[in-house]
């Protein structure tokens, strides 16, 4: 009986062991591979609509089918060199999966990065950095505005951050995808590693540098300059009812009404994010203390965690200065066009959205309940918190990321165009940079797609109306000299086949719509293709 | 027991207000003008 009775107990104890072990191994799982799976998770409920066939299209988000390897030859490179790596691996992949697997891996790679920040025995906290990280109005916002590339910096960020102070390959691989993005992605995390690494550290200053230089050459060779009026037009701006500040500490505030998340001004919302976000900083600034885990021993502060409360706060200063200050944003802007990327001011919430994130995480680690089942189910039903607080930003924010089909003419006119290989621009009529189409019913307003059709120069007009609140026009003039020198030319009066090719221009691609307008002043151009939206002429 | 009164409380309101939002945006929008747009945008 004993015996039986010892061996009994012998395997009740392998047993309670083994649990012990595999509860250990799953516990380790989740704190590993969660915060990806939550981003995956996330990533689709949000993107829905865009997993489709088709492309997405709205605001700066053009992709198109089979992308030519082409480089801007003048005015300012914003889509260097996201453009070619995009072309690059259109060559191997349809480019519609290339734009499906980015928008994807924004979520993924932002989360998991977000996760990785937090020690490995909060698992809960973990996540919660993680589903904050993938879900807020930032990342909505620009998401809505199409600014897939300056996304790239936000997901690339974290990992930035955590290998700051690390050897300098690990900071190398965590810099790329703002590599990728180019010169906003990389400016929203250039402080957050400058700051975390330290001046002692040079080697981030060099890689940020180096990094930069696909965009940094040709932006200082095009000759491109910067409208400072342009502050008045991209100043942070209230999206919901507590004013600018508040809409910005809510990581929202973007200058753009159309990339709100639907419904995100209601106040019960705009409350509950102003709330959640004033938890997450009071959470992050008790992190001074340590996570209180194994991975920070003894309460150990965070190596990040003053260089990210620096980087977030000076984020948040260029912010308000759009908002605030815009005269002294304009100053700086006419005395050096390089500060041109301050006007968008919002978009340098990055690192704050980083740091509420994390201290989201803390704060759910935090919660503490008179029972443990209790605490434990509370801690999970805070992960929601995110996505309840911006519900409508699931399912492509209601329609408005939503897969299309480009209609066939486009493509059509891409295999002319392509194939012809004498030199020569292709100036894209009529003479406004954005278009609206109705094959296209969630995106609204998009960039013209002849941008990147097109195996070589295009040649549009890069100045940018904007309304502004008082219901002025604000018209900020174009950056690229030839596009100012071909604007000229199309508001002179009279025949303009001449002056065209003279300006190096071989084709034109006019919107049917506009045809009348532009047909007549053409009187020697040859129509190659004539299709039901658009109209292709050789000079 | 005071705490789980008010993360039930919480929890409730935001589920109320998210189901609110959700309601009142699932509603159908005009098709745009097939024509392009010189007004980009604002606030």
């Amino acid at each position: 009986m004993d015996g039986a009775g010892g061996r009994a107990v012998d395997a009740s104890a392998d047993g309670g062991r083994g649990a012990v072990l595999r509860a250990g191994g799953v516990r380790r799982r989740v704190a590993r591979w969660g915060p990806a799976a939550v981003g995956a998770l996330l990533g689709v409920l949000a993107l829905w609509p865009a997993l489709g066939p088709g492309f997405v299209l709205r605001y700066d988000m053009v992709f198109v089918p089979d992308p030519p390897l082409v480089f801007p030859a003048s005015g300012f490179p914003r889509a260097v060199p996201s453009d070619q790596v995009v072309a690059a691996l259109a060559a191997v992949l349809p480019a519609e999966l290339v734009q499906k697997g980015v928008l994807l891996g924004i979520f993924v790679l932002g989360a998991a990065g977000a996760g990785a920040l937090v020690p490995r025995d909060r698992v809960l906290a973990r996540l919660a950095t993680a589903a904050f990280y993938a879900w807020n109005a930032y990342l909505a916002q620009r998401l809505l505005l199409g600014q897939w590339a300056l996304l790239l910096g936000l997901a690339g960020l974290p990992w930035a951050v955590r290998a700051a102070r690390g050897r300098w390959w690990h900071l190398a691989l965590a810099l790329l995808p703002a590599a990728v993005g180019g010169f906003q992605a990389m400016l929203v995390t250039a402080p957050a590693v400058l700051a975390v690494s330290g001046w002692r550290r040079p080697r981030g200053l060099a890689l940020l540098a180096v990094f930069s230089l696909p965009w940094a050459v040709p932006a200082l060779l095009a000759g491109a300059t910067t409208d400072p009026r342009g502050v008045d037009a991209f100043a942070a701006r209230a999206d919901g009812p507590f004013g600018t500040l508040g809409s910005l500490l809510s990581l929202g505030g973007i200058w753009n009404a159309a990339a709100d998340v639907p419904g995100q001004g209601s106040w019960l919302l705009a409350a509950a994010r102003l709330v959640l976000a004033a938890v997450a900083v009071a959470a992050y600034v008790a992190l001074r203390r340590g996570w209180g885990g194994a991975g920070a021993p003894g309460g150990e502060r965070p190596a990040y965690w003053a260089g990210l409360l620096v980087a977030a706060s000076a984020g948040l200063a260029v912010a308000c200065a759009g908002a605030f200050a815009p005269g002294a944003v304009r100053a700086l802007i006419g005395l050096w066009p390089g500060f041109g990327p301050l006007r968008d001011g919002q978009a340098y919430l990055a690192p704050l959205v980083l740091l509420e994130a994390l201290g989201f995480g803390a704060a759910v680690a935090g919660i503490t309940m008179p029972v443990r089942p209790a605490a434990l189910a509370a801690r999970g039903a805070a992960l929601l918190v995110p996505v309840l607080v911006l519900p409508t930003f699931a399912f492509g924010a209601f329609g408005r990321l939503t897969a299309v089909e480009y209609p066939g003419e486009w493509r059509r006119v891409q295999a002319i165009v392509n194939a012809d290989p004498a030199p020569g621009a292709l100036l894209t009529l009529p003479w406004g940079a954005y278009r609206a189409f109705r094959w296209n019913p969630g995106g609204g307003v998009v960039l013209d797609p002849a941008t990147k059709l097109f195996a070589r120069r295009v040649i549009r007009d890069d100045s940018l109306p904007v309304r502004l609140g008082d219901g002025r026009v604000l018209r900020l003039a174009a950056e690229d000299p030839r596009a100012r020198r071909v604007g000229r030319l199309l508001g002179a009066p009279g025949g303009r086949t001449a002056a065209l090719r003279a300006e190096g221009i071989r084709y034109v691609l006019i919107l049917r719509p506009y045809e009348n307008v532009f047909l007549y002043r053409l009187p020697e151009a040859r129509i190659i293709f004539g299709g039901r939206e658009v109209l292709l002429l050789r000079l | 027991m005071l705490r789980v009164i008010a993360a039930l409380a919480v929890g409730a309101v935001l589920a109320v207000g998210a189901s609110v939002a959700v309601v009142n945006v699932a509603a159908p929008t005009p098709e745009p003008p097939n024509q392009p747009l010189y007004n980009y945008g604002g606030r």
